[in-house]
């Protein structure tokens, strides 16, 4: 239950051994899976731009009607479910396929097999997206949220994840060592869960829909469980190996961390139906939503304990490193995100909440200010390695952490403390709704703002990494011993 | 899919049981092999000789001098 080392008084270098036979390992396991996460991670960062401006349009529209309003190509509908999907599945999906399949990897210790199966995967993965976006943006949206893909994108989708699922138990299969390390879990649980939930999801809505408030059941089933069980998992197993990697410092305790997961991994999967608080759907279900979203304290608290005990003393030395500004923030956010959706699923509480902004603003939370925080540290402490190179402009690094802190805290704060008014004024048949309208007016033009400094944030993203990865000439060359293999010592 | 014809989800329930059984064995496995036990020592796997524990492993590329 403690850190046994005190790593305050260690140097803050990275470099410990200049015998080139020891580096080799984890340097084969990099260059093994290099072609597949560079392809992944180069695809989600033009999804993030291409997510971006579709945001940016849908924000726009909602305080400035006539904005792009001349076709019925950027009709609000299609720009924000063009947004969401760019987003969910275009960058949140590439990311974790890039960031989270290399930390696999160098778990089970080694070099992968058939890496080209992964790369077939995300061509027929960005092949199914693109196809889906432009489907949306063409008419043929559905009328699902989070489901929104038509369907005749989706089997390219559905292949890609079995094939993804497929590198992933044989990299299971063929690692070394017996142990599985607590990252590992989640990253097993979540191919685990995924293709499952959206096959299911896919069936029961779109290839034979059931009937009446079921579609309801299974639509919010899927969709808060694409959060909890997809994108969860794959942070929380990313920050659970990055932490204590960054920091020399093993997890405060690991006994909570296996206890965080499989905690979430027995009340999340009940919690999607608290969105349905108020609607036709047999109490009993409801109430068990509820227990279960009330439930998830429990490995929130878990993860938080844990990620705070282990960074406790080293705050100073961590925000030296660009991957822990990043992990720690999410890691934070993903305590205050939890704790604040466990609340918004008591019936009082969901009173007030439901149908406004709080519910965008806590979704945005969630999926950027946990997850995509987290996965960019992730980039941060990945690309070095496989490359062989340092990161062009540590100034270009601090505008992305604050471009995207103070975007998204601004967003969240300015859509609940919006939403949260919005319901309470919705509740007062005093009130006509017109004036709530105009009321949530300046909340959403802060919104809008906050869209602009993430645009920032994201471009300032992509200049760094396409300069690294594409003027190897004009960067520097980074001397880690991951990079090295005992042919190259001295050149990395 | 009528609401009332239960029979039409026997495939979904099968399936949910079926993944069920998979993660209650997986429990089952994890507890054999000893994944529950020593658990300050396993926490320690990730790091290696060239990333090693007591050690930084990551910061701020410095100023680029011209």
């Amino acid at each position: 239950m403690s850190n046994s080392s005190d790593t305050s008084k260690t140097s803050v270098e990275p470099y410990s051994t200049n015998d080139p036979s020891i580096r080799a390992e984890l340097s084969e396991i990099d260059r093994s899976i290099r072609s597949a996460s560079i392809f992944f991670t180069t695809s989600a960062i033009l999804w993030l731009l291409i997510g971006t401006a579709f945001a940016l349009i849908a924000a726009i529209k909602l305080h400035e009607p006539g904005f792009a309003a001349g076709s019925e190509y950027s009709t609000f509908g299609r720009m924000r479910a063009a947004h969401l999907n760019s987003m969910s599945l275009g960058f949140g999906n590439n990311i974790i396929f890039g960031v989270c399949l290399w930390i696999m990897a160098r778990l089970c210790r080694s070099p992968i097999r058939h890496g080209g199966l992964l790369l077939i995967a995300g061509a027929f993965w960005n092949l199914g997206v693109s196809i889906g976006i432009a489907g949306i943006v063409k008419g043929d949206i559905t009328s699902v949220e989070w489901l929104e893909i038509p369907r005749y994108a989706t089997p390219l989708l559905a292949i890609s994840y079995i094939l993804v699922g497929v590198w992933g138990v044989m990299a299971f299969r063929f690692r070394k060592g017996e142990h599985v390390y607590v990252s590992q879990w989640y990253f097993l649980g979540a191919l685990f869960w995924f293709p499952w939930l959206y096959v299911i999801a896919q069936i029961m809505i779109i290839w034979a829909p059931a009937q009446g408030v079921i579609q309801s059941v299974a639509n919010w089933w899927f969709a808060h469980n694409v959060l909890g069980l997809w994108l969860t998992p794959m942070a929380l197993g990313t920050a659970y190996y990055l932490i204590p990697k960054v920091l020399g410092r093993p997890i405060y305790s690991y006994y909570l961390s296996v206890l965080g997961f499989w905690s979430l991994a027995l009340f999340y999967n009940w919690a999607g139906v608290h969105h349905l608080i108020g609607g036709p759907v047999p109490v009993w279900l409801l109430s068990a939503g509820i227990v279960a979203s009330v439930m998830m304290v429990i490995p929130v608290v878990v993860v938080a304990i844990n990620h705070h005990m282990t960074v406790v003393g080293l705050h100073r030395e961590g925000w030296r490193s660009p991957t822990i500004r990043f992990v720690v923030f999410g890691a934070i956010n993903y305590t205050a995100v939890s704790l604040i959706g466990s609340a918004m699923a008591l019936r009082n509480v969901n009173e007030v909440t439901h149908f406004t902004h709080f519910t965008v603003g806590h979704a945005h939370h969630g999926a950027y200010g946990f997850f995509a925080m987290i996965l960019y540290g992730g980039v941060y402490y990945m690309m070095p390695r496989m490359l062989q190179r340092e990161w062009p402009s540590a100034s270009l690094i601090k505008i992305h952490f604050w471009g995207s802190a103070l975007g998204i805290l601004l967003m969240v704060f300015s859509l609940q403390i919006g939403g949260w008014m919005q319901g309470l004024q919705m509740n007062n048949p005093e009130i006509a709704f017109l004036d709530i309208v105009q009321n949530t007016m300046p909340w959403l033009k802060a919104r809008s703002v906050s869209g602009f400094l993430l645009l920032v944030a994201h471009i300032a993203f992509a200049v760094n990494f396409f300069w690294m990865l594409f003027a190897a000439g004009s960067v520097k060359a980074k001397q880690t011993p991951t990079l090295l293999n005992p042919k190259e010592e001295g050149v990395a | 899919m009528p609401v009332e014809d239960y029979f039409e989800l026997l495939p979904i329930i099968l399936l949910g049981i079926f993944f069920f059984a998979v993660t209650a064995y997986m429990l089952y496995w994890a507890a054999n092999k000893g994944h529950f036990r020593n658990m300050d020592a396993q926490s320690k796997v990730i790091f290696t000789e060239e990333e090693p524990e007591g050690e930084f492993s990551d910061s701020f590329p410095e100023k680029r001098k011209r």
